[in-house]
């Protein structure tokens, strides 16, 4: 009996579901089809030009919204996420001009340039043409759909009618397909929702091509970091130390101990600058990374960070100098971070190659609660792994503690 | 004199007040912005400016810009512009007012801070001083470089010497020659050049200048 009872609303269940893909997948192929009958039916087809045009104009604005109700249904029946592959808009921004430009054209209001950008996108998307092509596929699963919903209207009919073997056999085909009936949507929407190989390959372009611009403004702004560390820094001292030498040459008739004095200055300022300069190159590439490789370049940094460091490594071979590098001031970010802001006493650093990724954890016992908000630095190094096709991940609940993962697929 | 310093960097503006309070100046004002050195140059209106050309807000070229705003007002104010690299758009610009009165060094050419002073009095003067860097890349690499093969190694030395900014008695010292073999040096570089003599040192130097620079 509990079997019957289960079967019954596994049926019940089914039943609904199939009604739901046949009421969302038939109606737009049925207008095309009773305009199509109409065409043949009644000879003159200039006639249907206007019915024509407003169901294309309708498929077309009617699409995405039913692509997305069928993704939905997935998801919650069989729990797969097929995913949209949408393009997404560009920001639409304030010219200076005062008009808003939204990546194409400007327009007089925000409002009207993000209208004119969703038409354009809808338009321009490859997704809107395989969405066009779900409603025609939907229609097949609709369908099928709609078969236990026929048995059911053909048993009303029949017993309606006192045909008792219209009923029954109506009865019997709507029982029993409407367990199964809606089944065949799932696979025809995982094969025509998700995204074409063409739309894969495009959203690459699209992340490969921010990475690059991320690097190139990271790069340019680094490189002026340097000119101007040694613009203020070591060149000014060493114009300096001339300054004083050249005075203390002057003075050392008139007034030797204050020529004395100078020298003594230009001195000091000789070794603060060249200690400048060792910081500067150090912060550029560190010595010890290039001559002893990542963990070591990490003991170091860990011996250099006032806080209990311990190191951990396995099996780590030689990687690529970029590679090492970034990995290296990743770590250092972490560690700079951990120090500035978790109040932590201690810290781990666990560096495993696991062919073919480098996995670095960075574990503190301090009092979590860090994030990596746009544009900060946290973010920043997630973008700098990116290039790399490195990920970032932070673990770090408010009260602690914070657990950071940084994964690099990388050759030795 | 009395000398403006406009510089951002503590350590050089210190080391600069020390270099020129030896030499028995005096350093009436400093400034370590741009928009400072405007104020103080044309508050001040000292007998000789030396203004850094990279300087806060925006670490560009303010001192640069400050000197030639405060010129624009006050034509001639002498001014001693310092870098520390050397490019020829700037003295391209520093000289393009044909006022006088200014300058362009290295950093380094402290160094030599007796040459330094010098040419620090020679722009108070109104005259010219420019960086032996800057003349050494006009010469070598400027617009005009070919047309100089036709001087002698030692008209090609006056000419470094007189674009420099320095008078002919000057020239005359540092070569250790005499005021009328110079003159007689002069006389026939310029003929090959085809540049007319002028009687006042400065617009000579000027017009050497506006020589080089020209294609």
């Amino acid at each position: 009996m509990g079997q019957l009872g289960s079967w019954v609303r596994g049926a019940r269940a089914g039943f609904v579901r199939a009604a739901v893909v046949a009421a969302a997948g038939l109606p737009v192929p049925a207008v095309w089809i009773a305009i199509a009958a109409g065409m043949w039916e009644f000879g003159n087809p200039w006639a249907w030009t206007a019915p024509i045009v407003l169901s294309a104009v309708g498929t077309f604005l009617v699409s995405r919204p039913l692509c997305g109700f069928f993704r939905t249904l997935v998801a919650r029946w069989t729990g797969a996420v097929i995913p949209g592959g949408y393009r997404e808009a560009a920001p639409v921004l304030r010219m200076s001009t005062g008009y808003w430009w939204n990546g194409h054209s400007y327009a007089k209001s925000r409002k009207e340039a993000a209208e004119d950008q969703r038409l354009r996108m809808l338009w321009a998307d490859p997704a809107t043409r395989r969405d066009l092509r779900f409603v025609g596929a939907a229609a097949v699963a609709g369908l099928v759909a709609a078969v236990p919903l026929a048995g059911a209207g053909l048993a009303v009919a029949g017993f309606a009618r006192s045909s008792v073997p219209l009923g029954l056999g109506g009865l019997v085909v709507a029982v029993a397909t409407a367990p199964y009936a809606w089944r065949a949507m799932p696979p025809v929407a995982v094969r025509f929702l998700g995204p074409s190989h063409a739309m894969l390959l495009a959203g690459r372009v699209d992340e490969l091509t921010a990475q690059r611009a991320d690097t190139t403004v990271a790069q340019a702004a680094e490189i002026r970091r340097i000119e101007r560390d040694l613009h203020d820094g070591a060149q000014a001292r060493l114009v300096s130390l001339g300054l004083s030498l050249a005075t203390a040459e002057k003075l050392m008739e008139t007034d030797p101990a204050k020529a004395r004095e100078l020298m003594r200055e230009a001195r000091a300022g000789a070794a603060t600058s060249l200690s400048e300069i060792r910081d500067l190159v150090h912060g550029i590439s560190p010595p010890l990374l290039s001559e002893r490789g990542l963990v070591d370049a990490v003991r170091a940094l860990a011996l250099d960070t006032p806080l209990d460091v311990t190191v951990s490594a396995r099996a780590v071979p030689r990687l690529d100098a970029p590679i090492e590098s970034a990995v290296y001031f990743g770590i250092a970010e972490l560690l700079t971070n951990t120090v500035k802001h978790a109040r932590a006493d201690r810290a781990r650093i666990s560096i495993v190659w696991d062919a073919p990724h480098l996995v670095v954890g960075v574990e503190d016992d301090g009092r979590g609660g860090a994030g990596a908000p746009r544009g900060g630095g946290l973010d920043g190094l997630r973008r700098r792994l990116a290039v790399f096709d490195g990920t970032l991940e932070i673990i770090s609940p408010e009260g602690g503690p914070t657990h950071a993962r940084m994964t690099v697929p990388c050759e030795s | 004199m009395r000398v403006l310093i406009a510089e951002d960097l503590y350590l050089l503006r210190d080391g600069m007040i020390r270099l020129i309070e030896a030499y028995g100046h005096e350093v009436v004002a400093t400034a370590s912005t741009g928009p400072e050195t405007l104020d103080a140059l044309l508050e001040h209106r000292p007998d000789v400016s030396v203004v850094d050309v990279r300087m806060p807000p925006d670490q560009s070229d303010e001192g640069l810009r400050a000197a030639l705003a405060a010129r624009r007002e006050v034509p001639g104010l002498p001014i001693l512009i310092l870098s520390q690299h050397v490019d020829r758009l700037y003295a391209r610009e520093l000289l393009a007012d044909g006022a006088g009165g200014i300058g362009y060094f290295l950093k380094e050419s402290m160094f030599d801070a007796d040459q330094f002073v010098e040419a620090l009095e020679r722009v108070a003067a109104g005259g010219t001083a420019m960086d032996p860097a800057v003349i050494a890349k006009l010469l070598s690499s400027g617009p005009s470089h070919r047309r100089l093969d036709r001087l002698t190694e030692r008209e090609h030395e006056v000419l470094a010497l007189m674009a420099e900014g320095l008078s002919n008695q000057a020239i005359a010292r540092r070569l250790f020659l005499s005021d009328s073999a110079i003159g007689k040096y002069t006389t026939s570089m310029f003929g090959k050049l085809g540049i007319t003599d002028d009687e006042n040192g400065n617009r000579r130097v000027l017009a050497v200048l506006a020589y080089l620079d020209r294609s």
